[in-house]
């Protein structure tokens, strides 16, 4: 073999192993973001009440991992487990007549093989209260550390981000 | 050449489909990363804005001279599609705390004509380093609480504000 074939060979295979790490991270990448946007559709379901309640909070539950932590800031206490976040979310829900979610500039970056993520996006969300007439809106950038366990990538942190200090 | 043909794709089709392109272009370009268009939501920046009102984010600004206090900036959040939108009042180096409401820079307050309700506010007072700001919205009625204000990062902030 010519050395010229030698070093083309090799470039050859750079170039299949560059092509082939760009398309599995960025299908990796591709599975995190599907799965907020999942996550996003599962909040932003309307349901009507009882049994519907439940089975929305339990699904929801399933974006998150056992020992998830929340952590909105220095003047709120985190919120740790799954079962507490969601048990917080189904009481919030059911004190509101609306309420949507929306996820902004999500950017991911692929951690540990492939096996965590961690994701900025700002979220922003309109709320109204039972009762009320007028929206409120709020939007925050946030932190989260993603990990991926059985092939189902689930939140495993999320810190609020001081834009404004 | 009919008239209804001429008003559609001029005398000249192939420099009217240019035309058409160079225009389409500028305006994609003007639009996507000079000038963004961002509207209002909330009640923050009352009363120089109202929630819903439209404007633009004018990202060449700054690039001739830092922002100064007054300006109304766009600061983004984690990316450009969603923007905090604020007024300068701290430059960096100075000191500045908020009294019963009132603004103070070095220990001196600060005219604010643009302010109508004012809540008796107290922040303690922070010193700004080198490439930070202190912004706050134009509402001082809010509660404390409900208003997001305080120091930024120059590198966050997007533009100033057109209109």
């Amino acid at each position: 073999m010519t050395p010229f074939a030698r070093v083309g060979g090799a470039v050859l295979v750079a170039l299949c192993v560059g092509v082939g790490w760009h398309r599995w991270s960025a299908s990796e990448e591709r599975a995190v973001r599907q799965r907020l946007d999942a996550l996003t559709d599962a909040v932003n379901t309307t349901v009507s009440g009882g049994m519907e309640t439940f089975v929305q909070a339990a699904d929801i539950g399933g974006y998150f991992t056992e020992d998830v932590v929340v952590d909105l800031g220095k003047d709120a206490a985190p919120i740790v487990g799954r079962a507490t976040l969601v048990g917080m979310a189904s009481r919030l829900r059911r004190r509101t007549a609306a309420f949507r979610l929306r996820l902004d500039d999500v950017g991911v970056r692929l951690r540990e093989e492939g096996a965590a993520a961690e994701v900025t996006l700002t979220a922003s969300s309109m709320l109204r209260d039972a009762g009320a007439a007028a929206e409120s809106t709020d939007a925050r950038e946030y932190l989260l550390e993603m990990s991926k366990a059985s092939g189902t990538w689930r939140i495993s942190r999320i810190t609020a981000v001081d834009t404004l200090r | 050449m009919s008239l209804a043909r001429r008003l559609v794709f001029g005398s000249n089709p192939r420099r009217t489909a240019v035309r058409i392109l160079i225009l389409t272009a500028v305006s994609f370009g003007t639009f996507r990363w000079i000038l963004i268009p961002v509207r209002t939501q909330g009640i923050s920046m009352q009363p120089t804005y109202e929630s819903d009102h439209l404007t633009f984010v004018n990202r060449l600004a700054f690039v001739w001279r830092p922002p100064a206090r007054g300006d109304i900036v766009a600061i983004r959040l984690a990316g450009p599609h969603v923007v905090y939108v604020k007024r300068i009042v701290g430059l960096p180096g100075e000191r500045l705390e908020i009294v019963e409401g009132q603004v103070l820079i070095d220990a001196l307050p600060l005219a604010e004509p643009y302010v109508r309700n004012r809540r008796p506010w107290d922040v303690p007072e922070v010193t700004l380093e080198k490439g930070e700001y202190f912004v706050i919205g134009d509402n001082r009625g809010m509660r404390v609480g409900d208003h997001d204000f305080g120091r930024v990062d120059a590198a966050r902030i997007l533009g100033r504000i057109l209109f």
